[in-house]
């Protein structure tokens, strides 16, 4: 025989709460930058996880967002046209540098970003990178907040890339639970014995991590033939590389 | 090995905490429904593994879907793992399992992790949370506990969350488990089977791999926001099968040195290599479901010559344990075959 339900009126109103209005708005300027002044989240950092496994340094993502001086529809088409002008020259660098599988410029907002999935170790990369079109990423570069600091980019290169490391975006786990163990390594946590966590404080956790970083990567991302370098593909596809 | 007496006080653990044991019935996926279907290895299945349903010839193959839950309630809405498991019959008359569920990774490491979470998430009382504290889970920012369903009195949720907060290996699976939800089909749920398996190529070369299965028809839950309905999925998979056959690819991917190989709590990264090993064809849902699904007595470690299980201490438990419940049922016994690669 069904039980008849206990649900009363106050109880639907509570659960379409946080779909209110009126909660969200004091959720966002009262709730969140409570937890955030009493929990204080530091900014987890950008790019892959380092990891000896193999597979895990082949088809690494690049997410660099870097916003643009000039905010205005100008700005960006300067911002275009930099990419547009040295589009051959970024081209054959890419080549060069050889571990690339992928690469585009995309314009965001105020931002112009870079995507790219590359194998092996982010700061070779990025080596590789200026090493090879440093001349024409500085056109670039020039146009980006901060940009004027690491120009040439040939030239600094170990301040160009922690630069870039600090614009790649946070990855965000394909786990949820790996996201806690992020902000436990960041700050330091060490599990105490007995573990005493709060897995419903996991939301909260979530939402003063994106207040701290307001742009991240949802996941490590789908690989169509995971484990496989630029190099592997290209020599199994008789591209003659 | 696990001892039989173990495999009994485990049967029994999860007996003792159900809400209305069945006799005759298996303790958990009591409900479920035989499916007839084959399947088909690729192309290059044969490269990676010597198991005689990889070798590209059509093998008949018996499914048994499932809901997680104990007991002979059917509530196919009620966010739950659901399970799926399937037997090739391979052309000598013997069998090989894969036994997978919708949960991705397990909650616990080995036995005695199982025992105490089994101490630990007893049935409890399960009540609406009363609104003012939901109130202040939101003002904390929490997300409160979600309400009872439709004639649910009691739950595991609540033991599994103090359990997950004290044991961190087992927090992915618990907190997939509570997001898990009902799927639209038993056709449109991806079922992964947890652990490691060693497979052997032709030339010998021996990999650790773990499988799962990606519904053809695409993964659809039911929406949180519609009331469960408790009977639905059996239609639903008859029906399909009547207009159209249903199909669901296995996957393998290859661990790495460094994965775990022996805890099914810990996940491997997406970044590994992944093989489609063939695809399974579903076409009807026989009559007889008797013979079709709660006769055939499933277990993870059946496995063709080709395939052998890790050491992942819950996959052996499993062995005798099915062997167990498979007892207390009634089921058709296991028989290991003489040149199986894993006799213990």
């Amino acid at each position: 025989m069904p039980i008849p339900s206990d649900e009363r009126p106050i109880d639907r109103f509570v659960d379409r709460l946080p779909q209110t209005r009126v909660f969200k708005f004091l959720a966002t300027w009262i709730l969140v930058p409570f937890w955030a002044w009493r929990t204080p989240v530091k900014p987890l950092p950008g790019g892959p996880h380092p990891s000896f496994q193999r597979g895990d340094n082949v088809q690494c993502m690049m997410n660099l967002i870097m916003p643009l001086k000039d905010k205005s529809p100008v700005g960006r088409a300067v911002a275009a046209l930099a990419i547009a002008q040295n589009k051959d020259a970024i081209y054959a660098g890419l080549n060069n540098v050889g571990t690339v599988h992928f690469a585009r410029f995309v314009i965001v907002g105020d931002n112009i970003c870079m995507f790219s999935v590359y194998d092996g170790d982010f700061t070779n990369y990025i080596r590789d990178f200026i090493a090879t079109i440093g001349s024409v990423f500085n056109a670039v570069v020039s146009l980006v907040e901060g940009g004027d600091d690491v120009i040439p980019c040939e030239q600094n290169v170990e301040a160009f890339i922690q630069w870039v490391h600090e614009r790649d975006l946070y990855q965000v786990p394909d786990t949820a639970t790996d996201f806690l163990r992020d902000q436990e390594a960041l700050n330091g946590d060490r599990a105490v014995s007995p573990v005493d966590d709060d897995l419903t404080l996991l939301p909260r956790k979530l939402v003063l991590q994106l207040r701290a970083n307001a742009n991240v990567s949802l996941g490590n991302g789908y690989r169509a033939y995971p484990g496989f370098s630029a190099a592997q593909v290209r020599e199994r596809l008789g591209l003659g590389w | 090995m696990v001892d039989v007496s173990v495999a009994k006080r485990l049967v029994t653990a999860i007996i003792d905490n159900l809400p209305a044991p069945v006799p005759g019935k298996r303790p958990v996926h009591t409900i479920g429904i035989g499916v007839k279907g084959e399947f088909v290895a690729s192309d290059v299945a044969r490269t990676y593994c010597i198991a005689e349903h990889f070798n590209g010839q059509t093998i008949a193959a018996s499914v048994r879907f499932s809901n997680g839950l104990g007991g002979p309630e059917q509530h196919d809405g009620w966010s739950d793992v659901r399970g799926m498991a399937v037997r090739f019959h391979l052309p000598d008359g013997t069998g090989s399992d894969l036994i997978a569920t919708t949960l991705g990774e397990f909650f616990v490491r080995n036995v005695d992790d199982f025992f105490e979470f089994a101490k630990v998430a007893k049935l409890e009382p399960y009540r609406r949370q009363h609104w003012l504290r939901k109130i202040g889970d939101f003002l904390q920012l929490k997300v409160p506990p979600r309400n009872p369903y439709p004639n649910e009195t009691q739950s595991v949720d609540a033991g599994a969350l103090r359990y997950a907060d004290r044991h961190r290996f087992s927090q992915l699976g618990i907190f997939q488990v509570g997001l898990i939800g009902a799927p639209e089909s038993y056709a449109r749920a991806p079922y992964h089977a947890v652990h490691t398996f060693w497979v052997t190529a032709p030339d010998g070369v021996r990999r650790p791999v773990r499988f799962s299965w990606q519904p053809v028809a695409g993964v659809r839950n039911i929406g949180v926001e519609e009331v469960p309905r408790d009977k639905y999925l059996f239609k639903e998979i008859e029906d399909r099968l009547k207009r159209w056959p249903a199909r669901f690819m296995l996957m393998m991917t290859i661990g790495e040195e460094g994965d775990a190989l022996d805890d099914p709590t810990k996940p491997w990264p997406g970044t590994r290599m992944r093989i489609a090993m063939g695809t399974l064809t579903l076409t009807e849902v026989p009559k007889d479901q008797e013979a079709a699904g709660e006769h055939i007595s499933f277990n993870p470690c059946r496995l063709a010559p080709g395939i052998e299980v890790s050491n992942d201490p819950i996959l052996e438990a499993r062995r005798e344990a099915y062997e167990v419940s498979r007892e207390m049922r009634g089921g058709c016994p296991f028989r290991w075959r003489p040149d199986n690669a894993n006799p213990k």
